[in-house]
C-alpha cells in the first residue's frame, strides 16, 4: 500500500517537471488536418519552447459538449483551449468555465468579425471566445433538374412543394426524394425547424420576457407545413432519422431534388470523387413562408480559454494565432468553411477560389443564432422532444404538444428570473 | 466486528477499499445530491437542500413516467426472448458433435463485440435506404422499404432486437455453465424409468438448470432496465421520444443539462428499480439460487 501510494505520488509530481511548456487544445477531427498541423506548427516556431498538445474529441457536437464540460466541471487545469459550439458561450459563461477576454479582445478588434458570432459569443456585456468559422442553413437544389422543368429556384416553402411535387411526379424514380434534410430528434432539428419557424414570422421565445412563444399560432403553422407538406408529401419518412451526413449522401446520390445543410455540402456536393451530381449543384438562401423572410440558423465554433488554465496569457497568443487573418485566409482558401473575418469575404484570392463566398457572406451576415441563454440545452431538449413529436406522428395533436412544450420551457426560464448576482 | 488482526481483515481489506471509494461512494453520494437543487449552469442558485422536490417533481413529469413505461417495455420485451434463445443455444451446445468449440466461441460474438460498435452496425442495418434488413424482407422493390429507426412505432423495436442479438449468447453462457453441472448419471436412470427425451427435458434438465436460468434472467434485468450506448448511438431517443429510455433520460439531465440534482434523482430512481426487481426475483423464485443445493 505504502509502495503504491509512494509510485502514485510520484507518478503526479513527474508530470508537472518539463523544460517544455505545454499547451492543451481540445479540438476535434478536421476535414483539413494538415492545414490545422501546419498552421499549429507555425504557431510553435513562433513561440520557441511552447509545445501545443491536441486532444481529438468527438466530432459530434453533443458529444464533443460533453468531454469538455467534464473537464470544466472538474476544473482540469490541463486544458488550456477548446473549440464551443456556438450555442455554449452563454452557459460556460454563466458557470465560470470560459474565460472572459475583454481584456485581450478590444472592441475595435471584434469589429473585424462578423456581428452574429460576436454576439454569440457575448454574455451579460462580456466576450467568452473568439469565432472561427460561420455556418449558416442553406438550400441545395438540382440545377439540371429545375432546368429541365423550366423552374425558377423557389423562394417560398410551398413553390418548394409544388416544384418537388412536379419534379417526383414527371421523373417517376422510385428513389428520388423531394426534399432532404435533419430532422432526426437531435440538435439539428432545432436548426431545421428554427428556419421553417422564424421565415413565417414567428418565433422560438421573447429574450426580454423570458417565455417560450411556440404555442402562437405562426409558429404551429410552420410545423404543420412541415408535417403534411414536408414528410408526409414529398419527403420520405427516413428523413425522420436523418442527421447531416445521410441527408447529404441522399443529395450526393443525386437522390434528392432539394437540401438543406451547412456550407461545407457544397464542396462535398460537388467533389466528383464522393458525389454523382458534382456541377449540377445550385445554392442558394433558403425559402421562406409567403410574407416572411428568409431565415438562416446560425452555426459555427469558436474558440474558449479555461477559467481554469494555468497559462491564460499564452493561451491567448494561441488564440489569437488561430483566429488572425493570415490563418482565417489559409483555413477559407483549403477547407471552404466560412472564415468569421469579413474583411476576407472580399479577398480575391479567396474569391477567386471559392467563388461561393461573395453569395453565402449575405446569408452569414443576417444568420439567426439559436436561443443565447444559459439554460440553453434543457430548453433545446424540450423542443427537440416537442418538433420530433410534432413532425413524426402523421395526426400529432400540434397544438397540445406546442402548449405543453411551451409549458416546459417557462419553467426552466423561470430559474433564471430570480438571479441575484453573486 | 472479530479482532483486527485477525487475518481474514487483511486479506478483505483491498476489495472492501475499491467497493467502498467505486461502489459505494458515489451510490451515496447520488442520494445525498438528490436531495439538492443543484444546476451546474446557473451557479449562482447554489446548492440547495430541497428535501423530497426532486422526487416530487419525478413522479409528476410526464416525460419521466414516459421513459419508464418505455424502459419496462424494453426489459418485458427483451428478457424472456433473451432467457429462451440463450436457452436453446446452450441445449445445442452442450451437444457434443464435430466443431463445437469453434461454435461457442462464433455464439459468444456478439457479446464479445463492443455494444458501440454492434450499434452503429444495427444503425447501417436498419438504414431505410441501403440497409440490409430492408433488403431481406424487399429485396430491389425500393419502393417498399422502410424506415425502421424513424417511425415512432418501430424505432424501439429496433433497438430491442439489436439488444436480443446481443445478448442472447450471454443468457446462453451462464444457463450452459448451468447445464454442464448435471451429472449424466441423472439422465441414465430417467432412461431406466422409461423417460423420453422430452421428459428428461422436463423432470431432469429445467428442475437442475432453474437457478441458472433465473441467475440469467436477474442479470438480464438489470442490465435491460440500465440500457443506454444502443439508444445513444441508434436514436438519441426520437423519433417522437419513443426510445427515450429511464437511463438515456437521465444522463442528458445530468450531462447536457447540467442538472445534478434531478439527474441524480432518476438515477437513485433506476437503482432503487433493479434492486427491487432483484430481490423479487431472488424471493420469489430463486431461493435455490443462494442457498446451497443439498445433496440428492
Amino acid at each position: 500500500m505504502k509502495t503504491l501510494v509512494v509510485l502514485l505520488f510520484v507518478f503526479f509530481t513527474a508530470r508537472g517537471v518539463d523544460a517544455q511548456t505545454q499547451l492543451r487544445f481540445v479540438t476535434w477531427k478536421s476535414e483539413a488536418a494538415k492545414i490545422w498541423e501546419q498552421v499549429i506548427a507555425d504557431f510553435e516556431t513562433r513561440h520557441p519552447g511552447v509545445k501545443v498538445v491536441q486532444e481529438v474529441g468527438p466530432q459530434s457536437s453533443t458529444e464533443f459538449h460533453d468531454l469538455v464540460t467534464q473537464k470544466l466541471r472538474n476544473r482540469d487545469a490541463q486544458m488550456d483551449v477548446f473549440f464551443m459550439d456556438v450555442i455554449w458561450p452563454a452557459e460556460f459563461a454563466a458557470a465560470g468555465w470560459a474565460l472572459p477576454l475583454d481584456s485581450f479582445f478590444s472592441a475595435a478588434q471584434r469589429k473585424d468579425f462578423l456581428d452574429a458570432p460576436i454576439r454569440a459569443d457575448t454574455y451579460d456585456g462580456r466576450i467568452y471566445g473568439v469565432p472561427v468559422f460561420v455556418d449558416a442553413g442553406m438550400l441545395y437544389y438540382r440545377k439540371d433538374l429545375l432546368e429541365k422543368y423550366r423552374l425558377q429556384p423557389p423562394r417560398t416553402w410551398p413553390e418548394l412543394v409544388r416544384q418537388a411535387k412536379l419534379i417526383l411526379a414527371q421523373e417517376r424514380d422510385p428513389y428520388l426524394t423531394g426534399y432532404s434534410a435533419q430532422f432526426k430528434q437531435y440538435e439539428g432539428l432545432i436548426c431545421n425547424m428554427m428556419e421553417f419557424i422564424l421565415s413565417n414570422g414567428a418565433t422560438l421565445w421573447n429574450e426580454r420576457t423570458l417565455q417560450s412563444t411556440l404555442h402562437e399560432a405562426k409558429a404551429q403553422e410552420a410545423l404543420r407545413f412541415v408535417r403534411d407538406q414536408i414528410v408526409a408529401a414529398i419527403s420520405h419518412r427516413g428523413i425522420l432519422a436523418y442527421q447531416e451526413p445521410e441527408s447529404l449522401a441522399l443529395f450526393a446520390q443525386g437522390k434528392a431534388i432539394f437540401h438543406r445543410n451547412w456550407p461545407y455540402a457544397w464542396e462535398a456536393s460537388n467533389d466528383p470523387k464522393q458525389s454523382k451530381v458534382a456541377g449540377k449543384v445550385g445554392m442558394m438562401p433558403l425559402p421562406a413562408f409567403p410574407g416572411g423572410k428568409s431565415a438562416a440558423t446560425l452555426g459555427g465554433w469558436q474558440l474558449g480559454i479555461s477559467r481554469f488554465s494555468r497559462n491564460p496569457q499564452l493561451a491567448w497568443q494561441f488564440v489569437e494565432h488561430m483566429t488572425s487573418g493570415e490563418v482565417q485566409k489559409q483555413i477559407a482558401l483549403y477547407t471552404g468553411r466560412g472564415p468569421a473575418r469579413a474583411a476576407l469575404y472580399s479577398d480575391p484570392e479567396i474569391l477567386q477560389k471559392n467563388p461561393k463566398f461573395s453569395s453565402e457572406f449575405e446569408i452569414f451576415a443576417s444568420a439567426q443564432p439559436r436561443p443565447r441563454t444559459p439554460v440553453y440545452l434543457p430548453l433545446s431538449n424540450i423542443m427537440q422532444r416537442y418538433f420530433s413529436s410534432a413532425i413524426a406522428i402523421a395526426d400529432s395533436d400540434i397544438d397540445r404538444l406546442s402548449k405543453a412544450a411551451s409549458r416546459d420551457m417557462d419553467r426552466v426560464l423561470d430559474l433564471l428570473r430570480d438571479r441575484r448576482q453573486p | 466486528m472479530s479482532n483486527s488482526r485477525d487475518p481474514v481483515w487483511r486479506f478483505l481489506l483491498p476489495s472492501l477499499v475499491f467497493v467502498g471509494v467505486f461502489s459505494l461512494y458515489p451510490i451515496l453520494e447520488s442520494f445525498r445530491l438528490s436531495f439538492y437543487r443543484m444546476i451546474l449552469t446557473l451557479p449562482w442558485l447554489g446548492q440547495k437542500f430541497v428535501a423530497w422536490e426532486n422526487y416530487r417533481d419525478l413522479i409528476t413529469d410526464p416525460v419521466a413516467l414516459g421513459s419508464l413505461t418505455t424502459s419496462m417495455i424494453f426489459v418485458i420485451g427483451t428478457t424472456p426472448i433473451e432467457v429462451l434463445l440463450g436457452l436453446a443455444m446452450a441445449l445445442v451446445l452442450n451437444e457434443s458433435f464435430r466443431g463445437r468449440g469453434w461454435l461457442r466461441a462464433i455464439v459468444l460474438i456478439p457479446w464479445a463485440v463492443p455494444t458501440v460498435v454492434s450499434s452503429q452496425m444495427w444503425r447501417f442495418i436498419f438504414n431505410d435506404r441501403y440497409g440490409f434488413f430492408n433488403f431481406l424482407l424487399f429485396g430491389n422493390a425500393t419502393q417498399f422499404y422502410w424506415a425502421p429507426l424513424a417511425e415512432p412505432g418501430l424505432a424501439l423495436m429496433s433497438i430491442m432486437t439489436a439488444d436480443i442479438w446481443k445478448t442472447s449468447s450471454f443468457a446462453g453462457l451462464i444457463i450452459l455453465a448451468g447445464l454442464q453441472g448435471i451429472p449424466g448419471e441423472l439422465y441414465e436412470a430417467a432412461g431406466i424409468d422409461g423417460a423420453g427425451p422430452w421428459q428428461k427435458f422436463r423432470y431432469v434438465t429445467l428442475p437442475m438448470i432453474k437457478p441458472a436460468l433465473l441467475l440469467a434472467l436477474l442479470f438480464r434485468t438489470i442490465d435491460a432496465l440500465k440500457v443506454f450506448d444502443l439508444v445513444f448511438v441508434m436514436t438519441q431517443g426520437g423519433p417522437a421520444d419513443t426510445t427515450n429510455v429511464l437511463q438515456f433520460y437521465g444522463y442528458k439531465k445530468t450531462f447536457a443539462e447540467g442538472m445534478i440534482g434531478y439527474g441524480s434523482a432518476i438515477a437513485v430512481t433506476v437503482f432503487l428499480v433493479s434492486l427491487l426487481l432483484s430481490i423479487l426475483y431472488i424471493r420469489m423464485l430463486g431461493s435455490g439460487l443462494l442457498r446451497k443445493e443439498k445433496p440428492a
